[in-house]
């Protein structure tokens, strides 16, 4: 991909999150933004007036709210300011990460502040993505995301009994780190004894799809404070964490054009493959002291682990198995519990790079990795396997991206 | 280094339409891309061509959740960065700018879609934009808001019936000349003071037609804007910005938005004196009132001077909505784009029929939201 | 009984059939049992039909029930209660289900109101508890110009006689009844107490005869604005949160344009036109105005199918409510992934499986449409496809 050097550095100098759960009637769309925003600013010791620009996103049908950035400039704080609203589906909030590092690498702005939101209980999650199909056609066969075809392919490469304790294995994890992040929604108490039960008595969804291997639906919403290395120099009240870069790629609308006799590259092994080269990053698991994925369910994130980190054949089964990815692995996989545990759509893609961010700060509290995290790696995913890869590093010391 | 300067080196428009019953908004698209490849004969290569694409489209108007994913194949988007601008598409044209700026990308596809027919009311659909409890409750939407303001702004600025009148009989004429425009038909003002109130004061042709299109543009680093034109035209600044959401928090006719947006702008642009430095204007005028109201808020003429300034021949002066504007019918999702266009069109040289001479500075505004809640301004030059 | 969240589990049964609303069950046949484990626990069988409720406890087995749920009693409780999320319940197995738990999810808050745990302290608050803050809970700035006297008759425990004074801004009370009164009410002195804490509808009392009022009717009815309302004392009052329940809904027209205006056209043929590519050369079903890899605009129908192999499948067991309608599709229901006859190899399309043919379902089975009785362009011609084992090849 042609690309010049990066026109200034930006880096993450606020984070702010609301609690996540699917009980907030105390607090109306616009509140829960502003607890996200007041929460960023405290952060980063700012006040609103220190913002240039703010970037807002959700996915409006979700909650019902047309152009809901007008309404919630009552939470943003963008009166008087320039703003943005920029959705992508499911990615959002890694779009709006992506907006902002761009915004301040510009030069037009110096300070942006991204919010991503979601308030799931006010609508209906399942209808909402099904609306996502071309009314002429598939509309009335979709089933929200759910599907089991990712479980079934695992199980016919790797055998039932391992394809189905890999995916047990991963989410009992999961929540053992969601146990240990007080933010997280769900937090049940798991354990890996309970895998034999879970496997055969987890209610089915789809196929070989429980409810235990499924995301939660959440309402909640996350704040991100960008600024450029020059401001950065004037001082910041936590250490900064630099975006180094991000990349997009998306599809076609068809879903079912994946699941054909043969399919083509993953669009998660193209964005990684991508950004890796092009980054001079030639062994990712060695590289990254962490990586938080959008895993909407256990069975995809097994599968993703492959593409995102261009492992073959069972490589990722085995690093799993060997608790590669555990907290205390050589590259732990979502310490805050990951999108199983909570998943405010317009928020959970930036949640995840807010949270590789903390990481890198040595600020994520409970469930801080033990040893020192530099380099992270954050994904998004949403729309028709559409997916956002960025890297983020601890030290302004990387070689500069160019491609000319 | 990134880049210093942006040009758009491309620009096509689909025309617009009342009821394109018969066309997908894919196929519009598609028109349209063809247009633009065409015209500049960019590709989509990994090393050399358009990689990344900002789309505007909304997912109320498309009536789907996620409304780029049903067009980013036609959007030229498969297995490259899209991002969709999910307010008026000149912010699309703003952010691109940014991101060619960043380093990012040294191409950048704009494309904008809205089939305003597909929908049983686009009032409903406004209605949805103000907060549930209050605002939906006692029925406001954009019209009738508007309608507010126009009431205000008319005492206000002493603008009357006939100069309304006027305002639309100017349109329609200007619209005659553009083959892109909707509603093309020369109108009298005596129908246009005769025809039915929506919402009073504002009559059925103060109020711009549903309508259906779609635009697109190609933008370009300074460096790489040569391979695609020999007549860039250059974004010399752009800004927005956000007023109060709550209608009775702000003074309906003193522009606060668009004073600061305006502002903005023409600093990054070098603008000191709008009134001597801007030969073109394209406002988004979705009733006739907004077009003075507008006008004074990018300083163009005083405060509560716009209708005066009508009758001093602003409008020639300023070369305003030479288009036929918004009251000639563009979608509200992407009237502004169709205004940045229109603009970057005339700074070309390619107007057609509606073409000006001496052109060097151009300024081209949307508004989105109740009243003008939300405005942005992009200024171009030759 | 041992309590959970201030309740037993008994309770929360002995309450189904006060909780449990018939015109909403016309059409449920189903029985529940419950195995609740653990201190306080026990079996229930609750058995709906038509209308009616049955609820019995159960020594031995559980049979003869449709679903049962089995749990221990905290858990039970505290999902009763709305303490312990249901969904935490169930995919911790905390809670577990025989049988299809949205089925219930959907269910059981439909035909019962929700259960409350009784409250137990307005139980202890006497009448002359209550009277006794009359003075104190008085609001001058409401009653002014008001002039009247007002009598209650209150009778067993905790109860008394007094009248309660409203003149130039000022209340007093006092024990007895004054005569001549504006109004005078006689009723239980546990009914007083129980409507001013709130366990007891005033109007519901006074419909049914447990209030008797002579005198003044209005006056009765505007005392309560005089005074602010009784607080039992340590408790604290949440704070209501009111939400909006709104549908949202406007109707759309979608133009189907010249390409899938062509697919339909196909449909109502019982022929399935895909596009091919021009220059890849791919099969795309349904076809779209340019092939997404090639970005070129494709022109030539082909017909593929109208038979094809099965890919992948989904099976479902959870279906989701149709986000306009509410409707809840029969599970499981299968979606084949489909690649027709004669089509590119990726290009699969989705499409329901006839349902007596999910068990003999396979990757690599073929099958062959089915279609409606009458054909009109419409996604609805098609109403899937079946298993095509005339060929033996499966």
């Amino acid at each position: 991909m042609k690309m010049h050097a990066k026109n200034r550095n930006v880096a993450i100098i606020g984070i702010g999150q609301t609690s996540l759960s699917s009980h907030k009637e105390d607090q109306n769309q616009a509140e829960m933004v502003h607890e996200a925003v007041r929460n960023a600013l405290a952060d980063a010791g700012l006040k609103i007036g220190d913002i240039d620009c703010i970037v807002h996103g959700n996915m409006e049908l979700f909650e019902m709210q047309f152009a809901p950035d007008l309404w919630h400039s009552l939470g943003t704080g963008a009166y008087g300011k320039d703003e943005y609203r920029i959705t992508t589906g499911g990615t959002t909030g890694a779009t709006l990460v992506c907006a902002a590092d761009n915004l301040v690498a510009s030069g037009l702005y110096d300070t942006v502040l991204a919010i991503g939101m979601e308030k799931l209980q006010e609508g209906n999650t399942t209808g909402g993505i099904t609306n996502m199909a071309d009314p002429l056609w598939f509309r009335n066969l979709q089933t929200g995301a759910l599907t089991g075809t990712t479980a079934q392919e695992i199980i016919d490469e790797f055998g039932e009994e391992r394809a189905k304790r890999a995916a047990m294995r991963y989410r009992i994890m999961m929540d053992k780190h969601a146990m240990l992040n007080q933010r997280a929604h769900r937090r049940l108490g798991l354990e890996y004894s309970q895998m034999e039960d879970l496997m055969a008595n987890s209610p089915p969804l789809v196929g070989e799809l429980r409810l235990i291997h499924m995301c939660s639906q959440s309402d909640g919403a996350c704040a991100m404070i960008f600024t450029s290395e020059e401001k950065v120099k004037q001082g910041t009240k936590n250490p900064p964490v630099w975006m180094r870069d991000h990349i997009q790629v998306h599809r076609e609308e068809t879903i079912p054009n994946l699941f054909g006799f043969n399919k083509p590259e993953v669009t998660h092994h193209l964005a990684a493959r991508k950004l890796f080269a092009r980054n001079g990053i030639q062994d990712p698991v060695a590289y990254f002291d962490v990586f938080e994925m959008y895993d909407p369910s256990a069975w995809w994130a097994v599968d993703w682990l492959r593409e995102f980190f261009l492992l073959t054949g069972d490589e990722h089964l085995r690093m799993l198995e060997a608790g590669d990815f555990d907290m205390d692995g050589r590259i732990p996989i979502n310490p805050s519990g990951g999108v199983i545990a909570s998943n405010p759509i317009g928020a959970t893609a930036m949640l995840r790079l807010a949270e590789a961010a903390l990481q890198i700060r040595g600020d994520a509290g409970g469930h801080q990795i033990k040893k020192e995290v530099r380099h992270a790696l954050a994904s998004g995913f949403g729309g028709t396997f559409w997916s956002v890869l960025m890297i983020l590093e601890k030290e302004l010391n990387w070689q500069e991206v160019n491609h000319d | 280094m990134a880049t210093k300067r942006v040009a758009i080196c491309a620009v096509a428009q689909h025309k617009n339409d009342s009821d394109l019953w018969h066309k997908r908004f894919q196929g519009m698209l598609l028109d349209v891309l063809e247009e633009l490849q065409a015209q500049a004969g960019f590709t989509f290569d990994e090393e050399t061509g358009v990689n990344t694409i900002v789309s505007c489209s909304d997912d109320f108007f498309d009536a789907r959740t996620i409304s780029n994913n049903g067009v980013t194949d036609v959007l030229g988007a498969q297995y490259r960065g899209e991002e969709k601008m999910a307010q008026e598409g000149l912010n699309a044209v703003g952010y691109a700018q940014a991101v060619i700026l960043s380093g990012y990308a040294d191409l950048v596809l704009v494309m904008g879609h809205c089939k305003e027919s597909q929908s049983e009311s686009r009032r409903m659909i406004s209605n949805m934009g103000f907060d549930p409890f209050y605002g939906r409750a006692v029925g406001l939407d954009n019209l009738n808001a508007a309608a507010l303001q126009a009431r205000a702004y008319m005492k206000k600025a002493g603008l009357t019936e006939e100069q309304l009148a006027g305002i639309v009989v100017r349109a329609r004429q200007l619209a005659a000349r553009n083959p892109y425009a909707n509603a093309r038909e020369i109108v009298e003002a005596g129908k246009v003071v005769a025809s039915p109130q929506l919402c009073d004061p504002i009559r059925q042709l103060h109020a711009y037609p549903v309508s259906d299109g779609a635009v697109g543009m190609l933008l370009a680093s300074e460096e790489r804007a040569a391979e695609f034109t020999d007549k860039p035209v250059w974004i010399a600044g752009f800004a927005n910005c956000m007023d109060s959401y709550f209608l009775g928090d702000r003074d309906l006719t003193a522009n606060f938005a668009l004073k600061q947006a305006a502002g903005r702008a023409y600093r990054k642009a070098g603008i000191a004196d709008p009134r001597k430095e801007l030969d073109l204007v394209e406002v988004m005028d979705a009733y006739a009132y907004q077009q003075p109201l507008w006008l004074e808020g990018l300083g163009l003429c005083g405060d509560g001077e716009g209708a005066r300034f009508l009758d001093q021949g602003g409008q020639e002066k300023y070369r305003v909505n030479l288009s036929g504007g918004m009251l000639a019918g563009n979608p509200v999702i992407i009237a502004g784009l169709y205004r940045a266009a229109e603009a970057a069109l005339q700074l070309k040289g390619e107007a057609g029929e509606r073409q000006v001479p001496d052109l060097h500075r151009a300024v081209a505004h949307s508004t989105t939201g109740a009243a003008g809640q939300f405005h942005s301004v992009l200024i171009l030059e030759r | 009984m041992t309590e959970y969240f201030g309740t037993t589990v008994a309770d929360i049964f002995a309450t189904m059939p006060k909780r449990f609303k018939p015109e909403e069950a016309k059409e449920v046949d189903i029985a529940i049992g419950y195995e609740a484990t653990g201190e306080g626990g026990g079996k229930w069988k609750a058995t709906i039909k038509h209308g009616t409720l049955k609820v019995e406890t159960v020594e031995g087995e559980l049979t003869g029930c449709k679903t049962t749920i089995h749990t221990d009693a905290e858990t039970f409780v505290g999902v009763t209660l709305g303490k312990i999320a249901a969904l935490d319940a169930l995919s911790s197995q905390k809670l577990r289900v025989a049988g299809d738990p949205k089925f219930l999810m959907l269910l059981l808050p439909k035909i019962f109101t929700p259960y409350a745990a009784p409250a137990k302290k307005p139980d202890a608050v006497t009448a002359r508890d209550i009277i006794a803050t009359i003075a104190e809970r008085f609001r001058p700035e409401k009653a002014e110009g008001v002039a009247m006297t007002i009598g209650y008759d209150l009778a067993g425990e905790g109860g008394g006689k007094w009248t309660i004074v409203i003149r130039e801004g000022k209340c007093a009370v006092r024990e007895g009844l004054a005569d001549p009164l504006t109004v005078k009410m006689t009723m239980e002195a546990k009914t007083y107490a129980g409507m001013m804490v709130g366990t007891i509808e005033a109007v519901t009392a006074f419909t049914s005869g447990q209030v008797k009022i002579e005198g003044d009717m209005a006056a009765a009815g505007a005392t309560a604005k005089y005074f602010l309302k009784y607080v039992v004392p340590g408790a604290t009052e949440a704070e209501e949160l009111i939400s909006l329940r709104v549908i949202n809904s406007i109707e759309q027209r979608f133009a189907t344009g010249p390409v899938m205006g062509r697919w339909f056209a196909g449909i109502r043929e019982k022929k399935f036109l895909a596009n091919r590519c021009p220059k890849c050369g791919r099969t795309q079903i349904p076809p779209r105005e340019i092939c997404a890899w090639c970005r070129v605009r494709v022109h030539e129908f082909v017909e593929v199918g109208p038979k094809g192999v099965v890919t992948h499948f989904d099976i479902v067991y959870f279906a989701s409510p149709d986000p306009l309608t509410g409707a809840v599709r029969d599970t499981p229901y299968a979606t084949a992934y489909v690649v027709f006859d004669g089509a590119t190899e990726r290009e699969a399309i989705t499409l329901d499986l006839k349902q007596e043919d999910i068990p003999r379902l396979k990757e690599g089975a073929r099958v062959r449409p089915v279609w409606a009785e009458v054909t009109t362009g419409s996604y609805r011609d098609l109403i899937g496809v079946e298993l095509d084992e005339e060929e033996g090849s499966i």
